[in-house]
């Protein structure tokens, strides 16, 4: 078995909501497109299929003049395809959204993973747990931190991520 | 963020020593008899965690005692903690998002009777 590194980082909040709302948000294209940023970038989704393996595709598009700006002063693209799938699909209780992550230069590609439950709480709400990881071999980690945390830190500048 | 900090952190058996040393101080033989490795295995790899400032160490009359070190742990969660900030302003959309489309609904309700 291949030994891997897996950096998670957990955030939940709670709203006052039915699970179908929430879950809407996440699986359909007008609900995704609605909120999925980062801050400066709007997702156009192309292909979304609910269902256990179903495509998510969508661009990552900068949507400010700012932040276009910004893009095409680091001399990079201003819309990046982003391709991932539902590998685990429960409707109202949990999902997961698998997304290879593929475009970053000299950076082997690898799997970014949402987990995300749905508990009903008190009467009309909701906890919502999202989970993620970043799964990494970790012999291919070692060999590629260097490039791999300089990569991040410039994908903090493209996303506009730098606080 | 150091890049050390991963690098030290990628080997398996030196995060099962971190592990064993959670709980406070400890000296090697302890380390030994709960990960099950070979001493020198295990004092190679604290001698590297020490190096890398995960590990304490000090003497204890003939003994060497070793215990974490809370900085590049803080460090780490501190990396961590942007990639957090990005998801916490991305959960602030989600709400918004969900209010705007629960008013929807009402108003949709409030046409309909």
């Amino acid at each position: 078995m291949k030994d891997e590194i897996r950096s998670s980082i957990v955030i939940e909040r709670t709203y006052k909501a039915e699970p179908a709302e929430l879950w809407d948000l996440w699986t359909t294209k007008e609900g995704f497109e609605s909120w999925w940023g980062p801050e400066g970038f709007r997702a156009d989704v192309h292909r979304i299929e609910g269902h256990h393996g179903g495509p998510l595709h969508y661009d990552m598009v900068a949507a400010t003049p700012a932040m276009i700006a910004a893009m095409e002063s680091m001399g990079q693209p201003t819309s990046t395809a982003c391709k991932g799938c539902f590998s685990e699909f429960r409707p109202y209780e949990r999902l997961v959204l698998t997304q290879v992550i593929d475009f970053l230069p000299r950076v082997q590609p690898y799997d970014s993973r949402i987990e995300v439950d749905f508990i009903p709480v008190a009467e009309g709400h909701v906890r919502m747990i999202v989970t993620l990881s970043q799964m990494h071999d970790a012999q291919t980690t070692t060999m590629q931190l260097q490039g791999f945390t300089s990569q991040l830190s410039k994908l903090d500048r493209r996303f506009g991520w730098e606080g | 963020m150091h890049i050390d900090a991963f690098q030290t952190l990628a080997d398996p058996t030196r995060r099962r020593v971190l592990d064993a040393l959670r709980l406070g101080e400890r000296q090697v033989n302890d380390v030994v008899e709960e990960i099950g490795i070979h001493q020198s295995g295990v004092s190679r790899h604290l001698r590297i965690l020490h190096e890398a400032g995960f590990v304490a160490v000090r003497p204890d009359g003939p003994r060497r005692l070793y215990s974490l070190k809370p900085e590049p742990f803080r460090e780490l969660d501190a990396w961590l903690g942007r990639y957090r900030q990005v998801w916490d302003a991305r959960l602030d959309r989600f709400g918004e998002a969900l209010e705007a489309r629960q008013q929807q609904c009402q108003c949709a309700r409030s046409d309909g009777t």
